[in-house]
């Protein structure tokens, strides 16, 4: 049986049934979300194991048997179309999405309204998985504003203090505008082509590449950066992410930015746009964002007192990897530099979802032990929250890029690869390195200081916190010390069938 | 998948030396930005805030002269801010200010596709 369409049903149901649920008890309320976020899993891991196993792009047609039109040769339906990429990604976040779930029933034990808490980080949920299984732009932008919604209302859930309204506003006011570049990129798509569907469109491209082809991927482009933090629309991105409940800025700094920004500029590059285009002149776009992104946001987090800011502008440079190692896939197209580079972007990926879920939640422990995320006054945390600072020290370790940890891995993969291709970037990339650990030794230094008043009766969360954190440390443990089967096994391939976009297009219009 | 052949290696020292004249530069601009630093003379003292506008720091005269990582790690903490600081005094925080960001990056994006797309 394909179960596919039960990634976006059982998250669906599970939020609609929710409020209904809550009358049964807040116990049951917070089973309920547990359950339902680990069939997501269940499905997400089954899913792609079945694409893993046969190495055959899955295609699923809403409400037919095949894409085609009656006597038409051509798709009219909407089709989730969905390869290795995309189901690596949809098993990541429904993992860290389960985590942050499990996270928050003692986290946010004290607030009200959980019932639409729970809604919503359901929503967004389903709003990613969405996004990585689809093969239809427009669904593409419904998913993505989904997506983007729960998380406006995420981000100002704790609506007592004005930080988390104020950066919610913000958020819903400029994330809208990218949203509405990508809408009309997709609208400029639809009225040049007339079709909406991901493997004819880029069939029909590449037969007659327009002007009007040229401008939609700007504006798409220029949203989808947006949306991941690039440098220079990157501003948002540090109001909205500390301000949010640390369970949501887990899921945001880990999976947002990575399903609505990363994934989709990965998936419309390579397999719309990679053959009508000339591939060499977009990998240097993204290039070039690329080392802005990643020397802007390591920067930026040396600078910064409040812990959540820092972690929010180290996902800004992070993301700085991610679309380098994009780039030189692209620009490095057909060569073994580009396909490792590319493989180097998609472990980076996991990677980074990982190791930012383990911070935040770390952030969220001190939080709420503390009262405070302001680094001047954590000051010798350690003695007193030895397991949390024991998590930041794995989660930082392992966000510079120490071996044996799994950012250590990836970014290897990155800067092989940039150094192969062009050794200035190689140093670009030591370079935002550089910054990183300037920004997580600062971190370091505080909590293994002398003890400040502040800090005197803190103590370690309780255990549905830990679990939480431990499991995301037990992961980029394991994904450290099993690198390059992981990287042979999951992470080549994923990235050969990504660059296949001949074979993206062939699933859907068969032949 | 075996990414290197026997002079690969080479490509390292080469991205190590281009790394090694950015960090140079970095640490100079880094001396530079750390207030009150000075290698020689009088004033020469011990870096300690950055704030400081003491010519000698009692107890640590006998540091006078050198250059720590210390001034560097302060500088360039220092230096950075600034620069966002000269950022930040052009940004108004007007919704203004990000759809001239979004219409810029568009720009450039967009230029580029058409010259070399």
């Amino acid at each position: 049986m394909n179960l596919l369409p039960f990634l976006i049903i059982v998250p669906l149901f599970g939020a609609f049934s929710m409020p209904l649920i809550s009358f049964l008890g807040k116990r049951v309320r917070d089973m309920w979300a547990v359950v339902i976020s680990a069939v997501t899993l269940g499905i997400a891991i089954n899913v792609f194991y079945t694409i893993w196993k046969t190495n055959q792009i899955i295609v699923y047609t809403l409400g037919d048997t095949t894409p085609l039109g009656k006597g038409v040769s051509f798709p009219i339906r909407i089709v989730w179309e969905v390869d290795l990429l995309g189901a690596l990604i949809a098993v990541t976040i429904a993992f860290v999405s389960l985590l942050a779930i499990i996270y928050s029933l003692e986290y946010m034990k004290h607030d009200t309204g959980l019932d639409k808490y729970y809604t919503l980080i359901l929503i967004l949920e389903l709003g990613m998985l969405g996004i990585v299984i689809t093969g239809d732009m427009f669904n593409f932008y419904v998913f993505l504003e989904i997506m983007s919604i729960a998380s406006y209302a995420l981000v100002a859930f704790r609506n007592d203090t004005w930080e988390g309204i104020e950066a919610g506003i913000k958020y819903m006011f400029v994330g809208s505008l990218a949203s509405s570049f990508i809408l009309l990129g997709v609208a400029l798509l639809y009225g040049q082509y007339g079709t909406l569907t991901m493997a004819y469109l880029s069939q029909y491209i590449t037969r007659e590449p327009t002007f009007v082809s040229k401008v939609a991927l700007a504006f798409i482009l220029c949203g989808l950066l947006f949306k991941s933090g690039a440098v220079p629309v990157h501003m948002w991105l540090a109001d909205a992410h500390p301000a949010a409940p640390s369970s949501i800025s887990a899921m945001l700094s880990g999976l947002v930015i990575k399903a609505g920004g990363v994934y989709a500029i990965a998936r419309i590059l390579f397999s719309v746009y990679s053959i009508s285009l000339n591939i060499r002149t977009l990998g240097w776009i993204i290039i070039f964002f690329a080392c802005l992104t990643l020397i802007v946001g390591n920067a930026m987090a040396v600078v910064q007192t409040d812990m959540k800011r820092l972690f929010a502008f180290s996902s800004v440079g992070q993301i700085g990897y991610i679309l380098l190692g994009i780039g030189i896939g692209l620009a490095a197209y057909g060569t073994d530099v580009g396909h490792v580079a590319l493989a180097g972007a998609i472990y980076h990926t996991v990677n980074h979802a990982i190791m930012k879920a383990l911070l935040f939640l770390v952030a969220g422990a001190v939080l709420h032990e503390v009262g405070t995320k302001n680094l001047n006054e954590l000051s010798g945390l350690a003695r007193r929250m030895p397991l949390t600072s024991f998590a930041f020290l794995v989660g930082a370790a392992a966000i510079v890029g120490m071996p044996p940890l799994n950012g250590f891995a990836s970014k290897w993969l990155i800067y092989e690869s940039s150094a192969l291709y062009n050794p200035f970037l190689a140093a670009i990339a030591i370079l935002g390195t550089a910054f990183c650990t300037a920004a997580y030794i600062r971190v370091l230094f505080t909590f293994f200081g002398k003890e400040s008043e502040k800090v005197k009766v803190a103590k370690d969360p309780g255990k549905v916190m830990i679990v939480p954190m431990v499991l995301l440390i037990i992961a980029i443990i394991i994904m450290g010390l099993l690198p390059w089967q992981i990287n042979d096994s999951i992470m080549l391939p994923t990235a050969r069938m990504l660059e296949e976009s001949g074979e993206y297009v062939l699933a859907v219009l068969g032949g | 998948m075996k990414m290197f052949g026997y002079w690969d290696a080479l490509y390292f020292v080469y991205a190590f030396i281009i790394g090694l004249i950015i960090s140079y530069i970095l640490m100079k601009w880094g001396e530079k930005a750390s207030m009150g630093t000075r290698r020689v003379g009088a004033g020469t003292k011990v870096y300690l805030s950055g704030e400081d506008e003491d010519e000698v720091i009692p107890n640590f005269e006998h540091i006078q002269g050198y250059f720590i990582g210390r001034h560097v790690m302060w500088g360039l903490i220092r230096g950075i801010n600034r620069v966002f600081i000269a950022f930040r005094r052009e940004h108004t925080g007007l919704l203004t200010d990000y759809v001239s960001y979004l219409l810029i990056t568009v720009a450039i994006i967009l230029g580029v596709l058409i010259v070399w797309g």
